[in-house]
């Protein structure tokens, strides 16, 4: 079993329609600053290597860069960080960045009800409170709608304090589609896209794992 | 018919049936088998409800020639009837062999009642595996090992080590547990509440519950099914059928093995794998299954549902006390039913009786009044159960001076029929002095409750079949 990198995490998921982040990769510096000159800002840097799950614990993320000699510094310090973790590295991932609230949706293998697709609300929600609804896949639209009623903390998502409700159409749209992906796709065994930011326009991918057999 | 009904019809509608291992030590269960064939129950547990078998019984003892006044046979190759069901209950080592000799017999369905496989040990494990193969080959059903037996009512069967025979009525009960079905029995006829069958199927060598469900969901006397389940081998299968099932009659289910530890005593019981119960949870969920907590909630849904029709959310509350009253409309606010407004309409049907209280309550939950006689309960009851913005009652009664629980059940009772399409709960709160009336409600097919909130829950459960039925 292996983690596919990022960049062909992305590229799956925009082969099934599914609405991620604009995301670019760069080999070098002068790929990078081409890119960056026509992409909308801020951007996030990434590194692209499967042997790095967690991005941002190992300085391989950089967020919020506005202007090119900041983008070419966090380049050169993602690329350090990684080098330092003698990681495989296979470029450098630059990607349009988005506001709003964090959620998750993931799929796991049950061994006797093959997968199951969960969704939440990102950070301390999911993983303290364990606030998650589950599913057995494949689903439709109704079943994901209920996944969002479920969570206990369908109100955020409901808009407070004078916030706008996130559009539930495309967190829907996203929790079918990687549904059918994953039962279409045997060889997935595990994905997590890990947040998906939702806000009252949209909901997005913004990062993801993918774990094949 | 597919043929899995087919196949189970073997088992469930057997005319002739022989017993491998009966045997003449009053303690053993090969004794209890033969008891309960040939009288219904074990001796001491006797009750109006214990009849024989209405086929045919051979007993089968190489060492005997007669116990309980049947003749034994040495093996059930020297029987030359015809022999629908085996049953055996001999020591593991030997299930193999008599396995194969009832194949030959050309016998139509087995049970094994015998432990000592795969729950036991690695042994077991491989002679269960060479049980199940022997089986499928040979095209025939098989339940267990490991297992309690099976009980139809409606046909006297109890091929089972069972205390007794349950009263007959409307319930399938599909256990992986024996003892659990054991004390169901019990208290099945102390309660007076009627099964339709009881199967158990322990280790799940062939038969396993996936087939019973869908036995059970084609079969005209089911009117609901209970399930206790530990682990479910193919869960995408289970779903598919039990979406089919849940769609014509309730299911419901309660699933241990659902902490850590509990799994760990799973293994060790049935030699099933527990898995995660938030997954089944979802999965339950999604195929229309009802889930239940506890034991008594898998019996008090399973009741409710098979007697009272699925309904929408707005239910009236009747009482002639006002703090349950209370009590009764914070439980339905809080678990999503809604105490629906008492419109001025009803309001001015209500007093153009006559009957009300100068005091009553004039809103929900309608309080008559503590002093409240039959004829005013009947007056309310009437009333709002004639409004159709009123999905459904709960009925609460609690003891005063004049107050009359047998007159006020059989108002119930008569309200139930005059409106069939709507659900009728009570909570007759009390013991001594309500017992009388209990009986009466639950003789006619009302669900009481000796707590206001299980009567609100057994109200939201109508509520979610409702909605299942509903969902496209």
């Amino acid at each position: 079993m292996r983690n596919i990198n990022q960049k062909e995490a992305f590229e799956i998921l925009k082969k099934n329609k599914i609405h991620a982040v604009k995301t670019y990769a760069a080999k070098n510096e002068k790929e990078l600053l081409k890119i960056f000159k026509d992409i909308r800002k801020p951007v996030a840097l990434k590194i692209i290597s499967e042997d790095i799950v967690h991005k941002s614990d190992s300085g391989c993320l950089k967020i919020n860069i506005n202007d090119e000699k900041s983008a070419v510094s966090a380049y050169k310090e993602i690329i350090n960080n990684a080098k330092k973790q003698k990681a495989k590295i296979e470029g450098i991932l630059i990607q349009e960045m988005t506001k709003g609230n964090e959620t998750i949706i993931g799929v796991k293998k049950d061994p006797q009800f093959g997968n199951v697709i969960a969704f939440g609300l990102g950070g301390i929600f999911v993983e303290v409170m364990k606030d998650v609804s589950l599913r057995v896949c494949p689903i439709n639209k109704k079943d994901a709608e209920e996944m969002i009623s479920e969570i206990k903390g369908k109100k955020i998502l409901e808009g407070y304090r004078g916030g706008k409700p996130a559009n539930k159409k495309d967190i829907i749209d996203i929790l079918v589609k990687v549904s059918d992906m994953v039962e279409k796709n045997p060889k997935i065994m595990e994905l997590d896209l890990n947040p998906v930011i939702v806000n009252e326009k949209s909901a997005t991918v913004v990062d993801a794992r993918i774990l094949y057999e | 018919m597919s043929e899995n009904m087919d196949r189970l019809d073997n088992l469930l509608n057997a005319k002739s049936i022989a017993l491998i291992g009966a045997s003449r030590d009053e303690k053993s269960v090969g004794y209890g088998i033969l008891m309960n064939l040939t009288q219904g129950c074990a001796e001491k547990f006797y009750c109006n409800y214990s009849k024989p078998f209405q086929g045919s019984v051979f007993a089968v003892n190489p060492k005997a020639d007669e116990i309980l006044g049947k003749k034994c046979y040495k093996s059930i190759l020297e029987i030359n009837e015809e022999i629908d069901l085996g049953i055996i209950a001999v020591p593991a080592p030997a299930v193999i062999s008599i396995v194969k000799d009832c194949i030959k017999k050309k016998v139509r369905a087995l049970i094994v009642i015998s432990s000592g496989f795969a729950e036991y040990n690695e042994e077991g494990k491989k002679m269960q595996k060479e049980i199940s193969e022997i089986v499928k080959k040979a095209g025939i059903p098989l339940v267990g090992p490991n297992c309690l037996g099976i009980l139809n009512p409606l046909n006297n069967m109890n091929a089972s080590f069972a205390p007794g025979i349950p009263p007959a009525g409307g319930i399938t009960f599909i256990s992986q547990s024996g003892a659990l079905a054991d004390s169901i029995i019990d208290w099945s006829i102390e309660e007076r509440y009627g099964f339709r069958a009881i199967v158990t199927y322990g280790n799940k060598a062939d038969v396993d519950e996936t087939d019973f469900l869908e036995y059970f969901g084609q079969d005209k006397d089911t009117k609901a099914i209970a399930l206790y389940v530990e682990g479910i081998n193919n869960g995408r299968k289970f779903m598919e059928v039990a979406k089919k099932v849940s769609k014509k009659k309730p299911v419901i289910i309660l699933k241990s093995g659902r902490t850590e530890k509990g799994m760990h005593a799973v293994s060790s019981h049935t030699g099933s794998l527990a898995g995660s119960y938030e997954v089944y949870k979802a999965a339950f969920k999604q195929s229309g299954i009802i889930i239940a907590d506890t034991v008594e909630e898998l019996f008090d849904i399973a009741i409710t549902l098979s007697n009272q029709p699925a309904c929408g959310k707005n239910v009236g509350i009747i009482t002639n006390a006002g703090g349950p009253g209370v009590l009764c409309a914070d439980y339905c606010e809080t678990i999503g039913l809604n105490v629906v407004g008492i419109k001025e309409s009803t309001l001015q049907k209500l007093e153009k009786t006559g009957l009300m209280h100068p005091a009553y309550s004039r809103a929900n939950p309608l309080d008559i009044v503590g002093d409240a006689l039959p004829e005013r309960y009947e007056a309310a009851i009437n009333t709002l159960m004639a409004e159709p913005y009123i999905d459904g009652i709960i009925v609460i009664q609690t003891l005063q001076t004049m107050t009359d629980p047998l007159k006020d059940a059989e108002i119930v009772v008569a309200a139930r029929k005059k409106f069939p399409d709507k659900p009728v709960l009570c909570v007759y709160m009390g013991g001594k002095f309500s017992k009388e009336g209990v009986r009466i409600l639950k003789e006619n097919g009302v669900p009481d409750f000796n707590d206001l909130k299980k009567a609100v829950s057994a109200m939201k459960f109508l509520s979610e079949r409702k909605e299942w039925i509903d969902k496209k």
